[in-house]
């Protein structure tokens, strides 16, 4: 027998605090559609992914009203296309985007990802065509997400990879110029980046992963939020120990849910259950933010002075709990800073109480990076790469996932207002230091070695 | 078998499983499965007993009214329907509806006759009432076995009819979803 507080309590999470899965993600492996013939390795790509696809979003609406629980998003991740298409050029590589955002729309996921290149120690020919298809396959196409790996912990960082990347992020805004630069938001610039991301940009299925595989990104940082509230409001002196505490149990829960409903998933298509991953993922709704959570920790805002504190706490007593809750944990687990995805953190951004140098620091905490962070059109290839390659270095050197998604908003400034829509949201323009000017340090390319894995400090 | 189900109701008090349970050890009864609750001020315990062979229902009855501390309670035996004539629910999963909404005359009534309605067994109960407008003080929480033979979606959907004839907001989830989130 159920107890009343029991029923209750979780149906205010769902009706009041946004409690929902926030993506079911498919991985599907396209390893055995490799050729060099496009039409070929299109035909492949089609059949393959509606075979296995076909079922997803009718079985995830089925499961979640069984649980009364909203699978906000269904989604598609893809081996790296790099590999898949090692042998076709750049042309015909956006071709495949195209295909894949065909099939996306065929079987009506909203995203799909995976048009990646691992190149953390060097670029291979596929990789090189890739990133230079990156631009325009991201400005032909709608639902089509790329990413990109230029560092890892083993390998070091690929200066080369890196500065490259920044001006394949400036093509790519060029292209999308009339949607503030929207093809940037589909971008990902990786250090460290895990085989089963379920949220995008950054999804793929990793070349050690099975055929297919059921990925679960839950989120509920409006659980969060009310939880703390509602313990605050009954003890204003409860310490952090305490909010910790209370931090991991909301997590607990908010992992449970999507554990249940990703296994369920898994059974009715007969795909094996990959990894839940515990992210704290906002929307740009009222009520479903992560940057509220720090305004009822306490902080006028996110960015001022205690941020970086308040984020570790948050972040590590979402990964106790959620360990706890899921038998498989994996993908990016950590708490999203996406800025323009905010609408609590996109405010502090225009108020200028966050800036890009504390996203920077707090990255260091928390995953992804430098998320949603819109930056003026005029900031330099080179710089861009410089800012990327500052983020690859905090997750190279602390050994953890770190990553950029920047948009060079074409035409505006620091301080105006970029729109991207729907779940990407908007932002104000946050400044760079020396934005348009030249950086030779970047030019000079090569590799920044591996870190020692001792003498840690 | 002399299987008996037995009822006590009345005004609660301190004593009133502590007499039953004495009158029941020295008449030699067994007890098989207990429950009680209180709803506001009042008791009602359900025991399943089987009593020894040359013990009559009637006679226990009698014993327990006898009983100074159960004077003004209720008291009631009936022999327990044969396990042949008992109901048997068909292949199902269990499901919880709850509604809220402001309190009326007749809530009850509706909601537990469309579940009715689809041969759907309620295994549990509570609702409370405290009045008003409020949705959060007026809530039903009915645990149910829904057969997996049923038209589901025509059960829901006559279901939410019904719920907002009666102006309440109505959720239907598989009963999982509850121990999953709070349970270990």
């Amino acid at each position: 027998m159920l107890t009343d507080s029991e029923i209750i309590s979780t149906l205010e999470m769902l009706e009041n605090e946004n409690l929902d899965v926030r993506t079911v993600t498919l991985g599907i492996n396209l390893l055995d559609c490799a050729g060099d013939d496009l039409a070929n390795v299109k035909n492949k790509i089609h059949s393959k992914i509606t075979q296995l696809a076909e079922k997803l979003v009718p079985v995830c609406d089925g499961v979640g009203q069984k649980y009364g629980i909203p699978v906000v998003n269904k989604r598609i991740a893809v081996s790296p296309i790099a590999v898949v298409g090692a042998a076709l050029s750049a042309s015909q590589l956006v071709a495949v985007a195209e295909l894949l955002n065909d099939v996306a729309q065929e079987v009506n996921v909203d995203f799909i990802g995976g048009f990646s290149a691992l190149v953390q120690k060097g670029i291979a020919r596929g990789d090189r065509a890739l990133i230079e298809a990156i631009p325009q396959a991201l400005a032909a196409t709608e639902r089509v997400c790329a990413s990109v790996n230029v560092a890892s912990t083993k390998a070091g960082i690929n200066m080369d990879a890196v500065l490259l990347m920044g001006k394949t992020i400036k093509q790519a805004a060029e292209l999308t110029a009339d949607k503030d630069g929207l093809a940037c938001a589909k971008i990902c610039v990786f250090a460290n980046i895990p085989q089963d991301i379920p949220f995008m940009a950054g999804a793929y299925l990793g070349i050690g992963e099975a055929d297919a595989v059921i990925n679960v990104g839950v989120s509920g940082p409006g659980v969060v939020k009310k939880a703390i509230d509602r313990a605050l409001e009954a003890n204003h002196d409860l310490d952090l120990g305490h909010i910790s505490e209370l931090i991991k149990k909301t997590a607990y829960k908010v992992t449970r849910v999507g554990e249940l409903i990703g296994r369920e998933v898994a059974d009715n298509l007969k795909i094996s259950f990959g990894v839940v991953d515990l992210s704290l993922a906002p929307t740009p709704h009222v009520g479903d933010s992560v940057g509220e959570i720090f305004q009822s920790l306490g902080l006028l805002s996110i960015g001022v002075p205690g941020t970086t504190a308040a984020l570790a706490l948050l972040n590590d007593a979402v990964k106790k709990g959620g360990a706890f809750a899921s038998s498989r944990v994996g993908g990016l687990s950590g708490a999203f800073i996406p800025v323009s995805e905010d609408l609590n953190i996109s405010e502090s951004a225009r108020q200028g109480y966050i800036g890009l140098d504390k996203l920077e620091a707090i990255t260091s905490v928390c995953s992804v990076g430098l998320d949603m962070v819109a930056i003026p059109g005029d900031t330099s290839a080179e710089t861009v790469a410089a800012i990327i390659a500052d983020e690859m270095a905090i997750g190279v050197i602390n050994n953890k996932t770190t990553a950029t998604r920047l948009i060079p908003v074409p035409g505006k400034a620091a301080g105006d207002s970029a729109f991207f829509g729907g779940l990407l949201g908007q932002s104000t323009i946050i400044p760079v230091n020396n934005g348009p000017n030249e950086n030779r340090f970047i030019r000079h390319g090569g590799l920044i070695p591996a870190p020692l894995q001792s003498l840690t400090n | 078998m002399n299987k008996v189900i037995l009822s006590v109701l009345g005004h609660d008090r301190p004593g009133i499983v502590a007499a039953v349970a004495r009158i029941l050890f020295e008449q030699h009864c067994n007890i098989e499965n207990v429950s009680q609750t209180i709803l506001q001020t009042e008791f009602a315990g359900s025991f399943i007993l089987t009593l020894p062979p040359d013990l009559l229902p009637e006679e226990l009855r009698k014993i327990l009214i006898a009983e100074g501390s159960l004077m003004d309670m209720h008291v009631h035996i009936e022999p327990i329907a044969d396990e042949s004539a008992a109901f048997h629910s068909r292949p199902s999963e269990p499901f919880v509806i709850t509604t809220k909404g402001p309190d009326r005359k007749g809530l009850v009534a509706g909601i537990s006759a469309a579940i009715a309605r689809y041969g759907i067994n309620i295994t549990n109960l509570q609702a409370v009432f405290k009045g008003g407008d409020a949705p959060g003080n007026n809530i039903m929480i009915y645990e149910v076995d829904i057969p997996s033979d049923i038209d589901q979606k025509t059960f829901y959907q006559e279901l939410r009819e019904t719920a907002e004839s009666l102006t309440l907001d109505i959720s239907i989830q598989h009963r999982n979803i509850f121990e999953t989130i709070n349970r270990i």
